[in-house]
């Protein structure tokens, strides 16, 4: 199956920066498996549209905040995500949930089959990165059941 | 005399970012407003020290929304400091990523993030146009809601065949553009404007382009307006009738002078008119009278910003960006500076560069009405009317001048200053650069929300928005939606900040209540 890593947030802001050093951590020390793409997503927003339109698995990489101690990784389902804040409004600001919430109305190719999320809570350290970096692209080749 | 100090929020989180605003209300009248930007960017520190390259690939990365906008500015003023004159294919291929920015930014912001108020049910439910407004802007499920995402989507394929990848392309550099697009792929974005084109005729106008540019003033817009039916269902027909039913003309007045840095430089040989070597004209206005823009005019007040202060405002090629948030309570405010021109507030945006570069019908506007809420709003909402033409028009060169240059070689960025100023969707944008043994020695970026959205100066003189607020009626404290146009009005955004997925989170806000 088709898989992309889509890595999100501002790497100039230290609290939404653990997406892009996941990127920055893929990159560097993975070759990529056949099928799998990755992408910087960044502040991309709504534009990140057109990723979502191939089917496949996509796994989002993010920064979040308040769902557990600082410089742990969590899993979101693509549920858990249209369940956070901020998923009904459109900002310049509008994140993820809104992507998301969004997609199936205005798709013109096929939906993503699985959509995950790998979060990481507040400051992280070398080894959660490379820790992300490693989860995100096992969840792209294989799902969920690719963590054992 | 009732006077309100209770706290009370609007939904503002949704458009701004990091943006607090502070109203004072009485008798429902706003009084007093303090715009504050909540969170310290200072990307021009990071800047200093770097490669003199490295602000084509770091600014861009400031903003998801302004990305190729940024990489304008910075190649701009690195392109001034190496002396060099990029190509005609170099120009086209430039102006067309900057244009679709452009036209996206708009479109959305138009709908999704000013006209969906229109379906705020607490404030218009019982409004005679309040159902109809629902049905095109309630989010997530209004027909023009959806349709101007899945419109407006396609544009960015434009950019990714021009910049070679999305996103994050940094195909603008000193001297040009590092891609050549294929002339099957400069028809295939021939092919997307057409049809982003045909729909904003369709949708947005409720006409052709040639028929709204042929609206030279307030009374030909009445004309338009009742002339046919597709007009006045189209977006702009509704957005009129709307705004009128609520009073958007009378709303949001602001300071009255505008400034455009002019926009879109045009290549030495083309069809796409413009003033002074660019598209769209630069200048500064009182009301509609214009007047020819001085960039050595442009200072930078900090007496209200977390800033280290100076006992003058600076030039940005003198500015600093020292963040000093101790002492002075209260007087101290904002992470926003506060840009003047020639010592004035002004208004950046569509709005001003319709006045300074002579749109008829909204000079006629400013000089019978003044600005407002409606004439900021209407001039957003049909900018991209002035940029499908010349986007094609471009499109149509590059294929037919393909085999012209698209680069002159810049083999090292010399020591000196340059400055990049444009026209971002919001307004003007100007990056300051000083290259010292090809280093970054200083870097300033001005935004157009900080020229909007500017707390006081060392005059005491309000920002842009901050006047526009004063005067503003106030029906229902528990959803001061009549604020939100206001704001809104002028396309706010901080978002160069956290967008991180949160629980509970809330950011960015209309509060009524005293900030003295």
């Amino acid at each position: 199956m088709r898989g992309s890593i889509i890595c999100i947030g501002n790497r100039f802001i230290e609290e939404d920066a653990a997406g892009l050093r996941v990127f920055d951590r893929i990159q560097a020390l993975h070759p990529l498996p056949v099928g799998i793409e990755l992408v910087e997503g960044g502040l991309a927003g709504l534009n990140l549209l057109p990723l979502l339109e191939h089917g496949g698995r996509v796994v989002f990489v993010d920064a979040i905040r308040g769902f557990t101690q600082a410089g742990k990784i969590v899993l979101l389902t693509h549920r858990e995500i249209l369940q956070a804040p901020g998923h009904f409004c459109f900002g310049h600001d509008a994140g993820l949930p809104y992507l998301l919430a969004v997609l199936p109305k205005v798709c013109e190719g096929e939906l993503p089959e699985e959509m995950v999320l790998v979060g990481l809570e507040g400051s992280c350290v070398d080894e959660t990165i490379e820790k992300a970096a490693e989860m995100s692209v096992s969840i792209a080749v294989h799902g969920l059941r690719g963590l054992g | 005399m009732v006077k309100i100090t209770k706290g009370i929020n609007i939904p503002l989180n949704r458009a701004e970012g990091d943006l607090e605003i502070n109203v004072e209300v009485e008798d429902g009248i706003i009084t007093e407003a303090w715009s504050a930007g909540t969170l310290f960017r200072g990307f021009e520190g990071m800047m200093q020290g770097r490669g003199a390259l490295d602000g084509l690939v770091m600014t861009p990365r400031v903003c998801g929304i302004c990305s190729i906008t940024h990489l304008t500015a910075a190649v701009e003023a690195l392109d001034a400091i190496a002396a060099v004159t990029p190509p005609d294919n170099a120009r086209r291929l430039r102006n067309l990523a900057l244009m679709v920015e452009t036209v996206q930014s708009d479109v959305r912001q138009a709908i999704l993030m000013f006209m969906v108020d229109f379906a705020n049910r607490d404030a218009y439910g019982d409004h005679p146009l309040g159902a109809d407004a629902y049905g095109r802007y309630q989010p997530l499920a209004g027909r023009a809601a959806l349709e101007v995402i899945r419109e407006s989507k396609r544009l960015v394929q434009v950019i990714a065949i021009i910049g070679g990848q999305w996103p994050h392309t940094s195909f603008m550099v000193p001297g040009g553009v590092t891609s050549i697009p294929e002339i099957a792929k400069l028809l295939q974005c021939r092919i997307i404007v057409e049809r982003f084109q045909s729909w904003y005729e369709r949708s947005i106008l409720g006409c052709s382009i040639e028929r709204w540019l042929a609206i030279g003033s307030v009374a030909d817009l009445e004309t338009w307006l009742e002339e046919s039916p597709a007009h006045r269902d189209s977006e702009v027909g509704f957005f009129l009738r709307f705004s009128r039913k609520i009073g958007l003309q009378a709303l949001g007045k602001g300071p009255n002078r505008f400034l455009s840095y002019g926009n879109l430089p045009l290549p030495l040989e083309t069809e796409v008119k413009g003033t002074g070597g660019r598209m769209t004209a630069a200048g500064y206005a009182a009301c509609a009278a214009v007047f020819s823009f001085e960039a050595n005019k442009i200072s930078e007040d900090v007496s209200h910003s977390w800033y280290e202060q100076d006992t003058v405002a600076l030039h940005p090629f003198a500015g600093k960006t020292k963040p000093y948030a101790s002492g002075q309570s209260g007087r101290l405010y904002s992470w926003v500076k506060a840009p003047r021109y020639g010592g004035e507030v002004i208004e950046t945006g569509p709005l001003a560069e319709m006045v300074i570069s002579g749109n008829p019908l909204f000079c006629d506007m400013i000089e019978k009405d003044g600005p407002s809420v409606m004439a900021r709003q209407l001039a957003r909402l049909v900018r991209p009317a002035g940029l499908l033409r010349p986007m094609a028009l471009w499109l149509d060169e590059l294929v037919e001048k393909r085999g012209e240059p698209f680069y002159h070689s810049v083999r090292t960025i010399p020591d000196g200053q340059g400055a990049g100023m444009i026209q971002a969707a919001r307004g003007a944008l100007g990056h300051w650069v000083k290259i010292q043994d090809e280093k970054i020695s200083h870097y300033q970026i001005i935004t157009p929300t900080a020229w909007n959205g500017s707390p006081r100066d060392e005059q005491g003189a309000r920002g842009a928005w901050e006047e526009a607020l004063i005067g503003t009626p106030v029906k229902d404290i528990k959803n001061p939606v009549e604020a939100g146009h206001v704001v809104r009005s002028f396309d706010p955004c901080l978002v160069c900040a956290v967008h991180c997925l949160s629980k509970g989170q809330e950011r960015g806000r209309v509060t009524v209540g005293s900030f003295r």
